[in-house]
């Protein structure tokens, strides 16, 4: 009866020992009753001796196979510490290569198209440019009068001598020409009788209402290019 | 500020006019006596149209611009005592476009000013007179009235 009572203890032991993976390796002891309180007495103690120091077979053995696990152990941190050590020099090198390179390239393509925005704007600009110029020489080409009457062509004259454009109206209307700013209206008289196939003696010019002398100049009278003079009748 | 506006705005109806103005026509600033321009006073001479009456006259108007030009329109006058219904007998000359307040619009320029004075010598407003004398004869005696103005108008022959 005790050693039923005994066995029945031991059994509830057994039980929660059964939960552990460990107690496995006990359940050979659990024949021997000596040996189950030996072995419940040596877990206890070889946890203390693991901690210090273990002797003894059984206590070797167990210690074996808790070293081998140990080992297992140790053996996994080492292959983590292995695998810590292995990523850093393979995937981190053509990283930051393949990182560089991209950088670099980037960096080069950005270049690029500032380059080539401004080149674009840089074309534009000249575009404008050339419409600016292009317009502005419409608009000369659209003030000059068709028919101009440049009395004087000579070009060494021309670039020494300033010249002014003078417009002669009559009731037909009117008529341009250009001559040197110092040169005498007479010239001008007889160009524009010329023209309108009139004798000059026949005709008289005002400027302002005054009539001009045709050995005055358009210096004289202050005239600017396109003033107007006109020319009257005589015969009136 | 409006002083400086008149005298620009004169400024450039002078240039203006120096490059284009209807044949016959005169209008230029008086000249002071230190010889520069006072573009506030312009003497003109009008044309009389022709096949008019009025032909073969060259009538000297002169125009007085204040300095609220072109707010306000200038005063246009022929010489005292000129024959036509629509002159005051000041030679003021009465016409609804230099009116304040009636036709005058700041944007109506000097050689506007001078044709549409040009058109009222032949075309009376007998509507509106401003001297006994040339109303009257316009409205009881025409052929007197053609009469006087051919007398005017050799009167005022042309200076050149």
């Amino acid at each position: 009866m005790a050693a039923g009572a005994e066995a029945e203890a031991d059994e509830e032991e057994l039980e929660p020992l059964f939960d552990y993976s460990r107690v496995q390796p006990t359940m050979a002891f659990s024949f021997d009753d000596t040996d189950i309180e030996k072995s419940d007495i040596f877990v206890h103690c070889n946890k203390r001796r693991k901690v210090a120091d273990g002797d003894g077979d059984a206590n070797a053995d167990e210690k074996g196979d808790k070293g081998e696990q140990k080992a297992a152990k140790a053996a996994a941190v080492v292959d983590l510490g292995e695998e810590d050590w292995l990523p850093p020099p393979p995937p981190p090198k053509p990283k930051s290569t393949v990182t560089d390179e991209s950088e670099q390239s980037s960096v080069l393509k950005e270049l690029r198209l500032q380059k080539q925005a401004m080149a674009k704007f840089a074309e534009s600009a000249d575009d404008f440019l050339e419409k600016l110029a292009q317009t502005a020489r419409q608009k000369v080409e659209a003030r000059i009068p068709t028919e101009h009457i440049d009395l004087d062509k000579s070009p060494e004259r021309h670039e020494a001598r300033e010249k002014v454009v003078v417009t002669v109206q009559d009731k037909a209307g009117h008529h341009q020409f250009r001559l040197y700013k110092d040169e005498k209206f007479g010239k001008l008289f007889r160009a524009y009788a010329k023209k309108v196939n009139l004798s000059v003696a026949d005709l008289t010019f005002a400027f302002d209402g005054d009539k001009v002398d045709a050995e005055s100049t358009p210096e004289d009278l202050g005239l600017e290019d396109e003033d107007m003079v006109e020319v009257l009748h005589k015969t009136r | 500020m409006s002083g400086g506006i008149a005298r620009g705005r004169l400024a450039e109806e002078r240039k203006a006019w120096r490059k284009n103005h209807p044949h016959g026509f005169v209008a230029k600033p008086e000249t002071m006596a230190d010889g520069s321009a006072n573009l506030m006073i312009w003497h003109c001479t009008i044309p009389g149209k022709q096949g008019t009456d009025w032909e073969g006259g060259y009538y000297p108007l002169t125009l007085h611009f204040s300095e609220d030009y072109p707010s306000k329109p200038p005063k246009c006058k022929f010489p005292q005592g000129f024959f036509h219904p629509n002159v005051y007998p000041s030679g003021t000359v009465c016409l609804s476009i230099l009116n304040e307040d009636s036709g005058w619009r700041p944007a109506i320029t000097v050689k506007q000013i001078l044709v549409g004075i040009q058109d009222l010598l032949d075309q009376p407003n007998p509507a509106d007179p401003a001297q006994t004398d040339g109303y009257h004869i316009f409205i009881q005696d025409k052929p007197e009235y053609k009469r006087r103005v051919r007398v005017q108008a050799k009167q005022y022959p042309a200076l050149l």
